[in-house]
């Protein structure tokens, strides 16, 4: 008898878009617990949460996504990003009438991962440490991940004993001596405990802390991506921490290559993204 | 027929009397809250005094620079949620907090908004195209 497979709205928000490899690695591991999703995000879907201070584009926003969720004809909306959930169970439900009911993924996974785990059969053999932040409250989101972390063989599990302030480390940003001080943490955690991989639940924490292979030889991975290898799959590549670490704008651009960086326009991406993109974590 | 503005700040203001009739500025929620110690203004502060001037802010009678500074780097931690007795919801009320004072809810911007940024979307929208198909942000971003 075949799986009952389940249809969702995979909803992975707006910035976890600089992470391609781990969208993808979310539809697989979706996939891999029998649910077929339609993925939606970028900016046509935003919730509308980085807009306090204009209340009219945060309205437009919510209301135009959760239009566009209920005219789909599914059920259940499955959330990639902290903020969008927790912008969907306050200020989207409390204005907008909503036809789904919305979970988030590590939800999902670890309510499935007796599906999941037969198909963890090849071993990642490596000490990992896993990022931990405190700001999440609606889902208790590490305890479920160090789970599904587990599942993986070969795998050795470290959770971090310190939680960050925050629901992602993109809440630090606007506080750059706390930001600093969670990458110092973290990368003295993993010395303390002989690893030198970094896992993130969340693409902002990945966006701000993979620079720590540059700056401090940490290896930073998504948990979705280990668990994509432990199925015996390659992984698609990391290239924002490929573009991270690549040293300087001149390997940077030859790694994103000329025809990528054409398509968006050179002085766009000279002027608003490799900024973005040369900047890494501080050192002491 | 409100509209979807109108409709968006009646639930901010409902939540705002929700948070002014169950807060009683006890302060628990400040001393709980790890972001404190990265601003002078806020070191040794009195967490009664800080919370009551974040109900200025809400009540809209102007708050104190303690309380906006508090206001600013406030980054969700959640610490301060089960810190409430009152069964507050500190977290929410430290968002309610920044929406006015960016001047959101009709009165003057007090704080500035450091996510104006007329380049945000456009970012994300070139990161997509470095990493999406064209086939996919046909079909799952439009």
């Amino acid at each position: 008898m075949g799986t009952l497979r389940e249809r969702v709205i995979f909803w992975y928000g707006c910035n976890a878009v600089r992470h391609g490899d781990i969208i993808h690695s979310a539809i697989e591991l979706l996939r891999a617990v029998g649910i077929d999703s339609d993925p939606a995000g970028g900016p046509a879907y935003c919730c509308g949460t980085a807009k306090d201070g204009n209340l009219a584009a945060a309205a437009g926003m919510a209301a135009r996504t959760v239009e566009k969720f209920n005219a789909s004809g599914r059920d259940k909306v499955v959330t990639w990003c902290p903020s969008c959930h927790r912008h969907a169970g306050t200020f989207m439900e409390g204005v907008n009438p909503a036809k789904f009911e919305v979970s988030h993924i590590i939800e999902m996974l670890h309510a499935r991962r007796h599906l999941l785990a037969p198909r963890l059969t090849h071993a990642v053999e490596r000490r990992v440490v896993l990022h931990v932040h405190s700001g999440f409250h609606e889902v208790d989101a590490y305890p479920l991940v160090a789970d599904l972390l587990r599942l993986i063989p070969g795998l050795e599990l470290v959770v971090a004993d310190f939680a960050a302030p925050g629901h992602m480390c993109s809440a630090l940003a606007a506080v750059p001596a706390a930001l600093k001080d969670v990458q110092r943490q973290s990368v003295a955690f993993c010395a303390t405990h002989g690893s030198d991989t970094l896992v993130t639940a969340f693409h902002a924490c990945q966006r701000l802390l993979c620079g720590l292979a540059t700056t401090d030889g940490i290896k930073v991975v998504n948990y979705v991506n280990l668990l994509v290898e432990a199925m015996g799959l390659t992984p698609p590549p990391d290239e924002y921490a490929e573009w991270k670490n690549a040293g300087s704008e001149a390997a940077i651009m030859e790694k994103i290559g000329a025809e990528r960086i054409a398509k968006i326009g050179p002085e766009f991406f000279a002027k608003q993204m490799l900024p973005e993109l040369r900047k890494l974590p501080e050192k002491q | 027929m409100k509209t979807e503005t109108e409709q968006l700040l009646g639930y901010i203001e409902r939540n705002i009397a929700r948070t002014l009739a169950d807060c009683t500025t006890c302060g628990k929620c400040f001393e709980a809250c790890p972001m404190t110690q990265y601003s002078d203004k806020l070191k040794g502060k009195s967490g009664s005094e800080v919370v009551a001037g974040i109900r200025g802010i809400l009540e809209g009678t102007g708050g104190t620079p303690e309380a906006l500074e508090w206001t600013r780097l406030c980054t969700q931690s959640a610490r301060c949620i089960p810190a409430c007795p009152e069964n507050v919801n500190p977290m929410l009320m430290m968002r309610l907090s920044r929406i006015t004072s960016l001047g959101s809810t009709g009165g003057p911007a007090m704080l500035a908004d450091g996510k104006r940024d007329p380049n945000f979307f456009r970012r994300i929208n070139a990161f997509s195209a470095l990493q999406f198909s064209d086939a996919e942000i046909a079909e799952w971003q439009r």
